[in-house]
């Protein structure tokens, strides 16, 4: 029998650094270190659809800030219209981000990857024209509010302590979705997809279908990362989701790696506090994902984190050549 | 014989080249047929055009009674034809395992139950590289990224499978172990067609040939007449053969 090690070695220290990180109200941080935290994470839980969609399939979004925008809208119009809370709207707008990645995905996938970025992006452009006509309806320029705090059990979760752990708990959902994807026929079926194409068809896998299938996985995650958002900020507008924070999500996946599962978790918390870290101005820190983004595409292709992995795999190895040289030295001594 | 892959008048341009024009061939249930011919004289097309891999600009493919002529790559794997290409190729990026993994996943179970290499462990076995089960295809030696090319194929449970120079690049003794493999296929209900160079490898694999030349066939038949037909001999012009 051919022995391989559990799937199970990738989610642990996912799941370790997410305790840690669930401790962190303990030690009374600011609150802007917290709104911080908070962004960061709803970030994260886009990002983990972003590591199906780019990791796994090999195919780049550069409009998923309005997949997230879909599911916010959709978290805002459902408390205005309908009277539907945080955990009504939470599967009402994946399904909608889903249908709506579906509608961009289908005529785009067909052709080539490309192609798909650049319709992604127009994609997200349109979206941002749409709701800034909206009139009323969506506000205009201006956006919507939202009136109702999430609530759980009766209790409220406004204080950003509570929201800090609600954010986690998606995270954590987020992440282990995107692992029993990665570790599934279904990921496996991607992976082939992105390695070889024309192999994968003579195999039997039907590629367009799957990597539309792919898209709308990733709208999914999109969809609830945007009610988080929406909940979290009590007002969205047309801005939030154009082409900067697309660009920053796909930066974030590409600095973290989107194949590996620590990857999108890292990504997500360096881009967002770095700058704070540095103390750096919005152009400074513009300035900075520029650089980061080439350094990281020139020298570490699979992002930071597989990046890590492999430095510290070369390390092993030199230090047991190191080792066994020194053995052999000392034997014919 | 009965023919379990009947190609009739099958013609393929690419602009103004025309790859093929108009050729007839079946592939009779059981049997290991040979296409040779020379370079760029049509074969791999033959094979892309079966494959779904291009669409034909005329002509009908019919397997098994039913016309498949255009349907795309996957279903056509889907309904039991398997292929290798003639650049080997596997998914790099993922252990040779995994490979044969998705390859045995995608296979239509349904069609085959009493499939001889069900799981991806028996493929790599059979092929003869269960040692190399945890490596990433894409540093395998090019004589084991060959065979592991035909454990993709195989995995997908066909009844006919497509070889395009499945031995080109091997050396010998890796030649003589895929004739080997090869020779075992109609016992266990999969017809056979190869493309390749090699005489003699063909001779000892095939018991009829097809021979094409500037996108025609040009000959037909039992292997040693094929070989000693005068047209091919002037294909030829006595080089190879
Ligand atoms: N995708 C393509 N686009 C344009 N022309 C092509 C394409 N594929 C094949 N051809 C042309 O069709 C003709 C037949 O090529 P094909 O690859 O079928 O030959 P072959 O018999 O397999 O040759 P070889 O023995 O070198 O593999 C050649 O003239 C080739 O240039
Ligand atoms: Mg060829």
């Amino acid at each position: 029998m051919i022995k391989f090690a559990s799937p199970l070695r990738a989610l642990i220290p996912v799941l370790v650094v997410l305790l840690l990180l669930a401790l962190v109200p303990l030690m009374s941080p600011s609150n802007r270190f917290l709104s911080l935290a908070i962004s960061a994470g709803i970030n994260i839980i886009a990002l983990y659809g972003l590591s199906v969609l780019f990791g796994q399939t090999g195919i780049l979004s550069m409009g998923h800030a309005a997949l997230v925008g879909v599911g916010a809208y959709t978290a805002a119009l459902l408390a205005r219209d309908f009277d539907i809370g945080f955990w009504g709207s939470i599967p009402v707008a994946g399904v909608m981000a889903a249908i709506v990645a579906a509608v961009i995905g289908i005529p785009s996938l067909r052709v080539s990857g490309h192609h798909f970025v650049i319709m992604t992006f127009a994609f997200g452009q349109l979206l941002t024209i749409i709701l800034t006509n909206g009139g009323e309806y969506t506000g205009a320029a201006t956006g919507l509010d939202m009136q109702q705090p999430v609530t759980m059990f009766g209790i409220a979760l406004d204080p950003l302590e509570r929201f800090y752990l609600l954010v986690i708990a998606f995270v954590t959902i987020s992440a282990v979705a995107s692992w029993a994807i990665i570790n599934s026929s279904y990921g496996r079926t991607l992976r082939a997809i992105r390695e070889n194409e024309k192999l994968a068809a003579a195999l039997g896998i039907n590629v367009g279908r799957h990597k539309i299938g792919a898209f709308i996985v990733s709208g999914v995650f999109a969809g609830v990362s945007g009610v988080l958002l929406a909940y979290f900020l009590r007002h969205i507008s047309p801005g939030q989701f154009a082409s900067f924070p697309s660009i920053y999500l796909a930066l974030m996946v590409m600095i973290g790696g989107a194949r590996l599962l620590l990857g999108p978790l890292a990504g997500g918390i360096l881009v967002s506090f770095l700058p704070e870290v540095l103390n750096l101005d919005p152009v400074q820190s513009r300035i900075l994902y520029g650089v980061c983004l080439i350094a990281v595409i020139l020298f570490l292709p699979n992002g930071l984190i597989a990046g890590i992995a492999d430095g510290w795999a070369w390390l092993v190895k030199v230090s047991k050549r190191a080792q066994a040289s020194g053995d052999a030295r000392e034997a014919t001594r | 014989m009965s023919a379990i892959l009947e190609i009739k008048g099958l013609r393929k341009q690419f602009g103004g080249v025309t790859a093929l024009s108009g050729v007839d061939l079946a592939i009779n249930e059981g049997e290991i047929l040979g296409v040779v011919g020379p370079n760029g004289s049509g074969k791999t097309t033959l094979f892309n055009v079966v494959t779904g891999v291009h669409k034909p600009t005329a002509g009908s493919v019919t397997w098994k009674g039913k016309d498949i002529t255009g349907i795309p790559a996957n279903q056509i794997s889907r309904n039991g034809i398997g292929y290798t290409f003639q650049q080997a190729m596997a998914f790099p990026g993922l252990t040779v395992f995994e490979n044969v993994q998705i390859a045995t996943e995608h296979s239509a179970a349904s069609a085959r139950t009493d499939f001889a290499w069900p799981t991806p462990a028996s493929l790599l076995e059979f092929v003869g590289i269960p040692g190399l089960a945890r490596e990433k295809a894409g540093i395998l030696p090019f004589g084991s990224l060959r065979l592991l090319g035909l454990a993709l194929a195989l995995a997908t449970r066909p009844s006919l499978l497509l070889l395009d120079e499945p031995a080109a690049g091997l050396n010998d003794r890796e030649t003589a172990a895929l004739v080997g493999l090869v020779q075992q296929f109609p016992g266990h209900g999969i017809s056979v067609c190869v493309i390749d160079h090699d005489m003699k490898l063909m001779q000892s694999l095939c018991k009829r040939l097809a021979v094409l030349d500037f996108g025609s066939k040009i000959a037909d038949g039992p292997t040693a007449d094929v070989l000693h037909d005068p047209k091919v001999l002037e294909v030829y012009l006595g080089g190879e053969l």
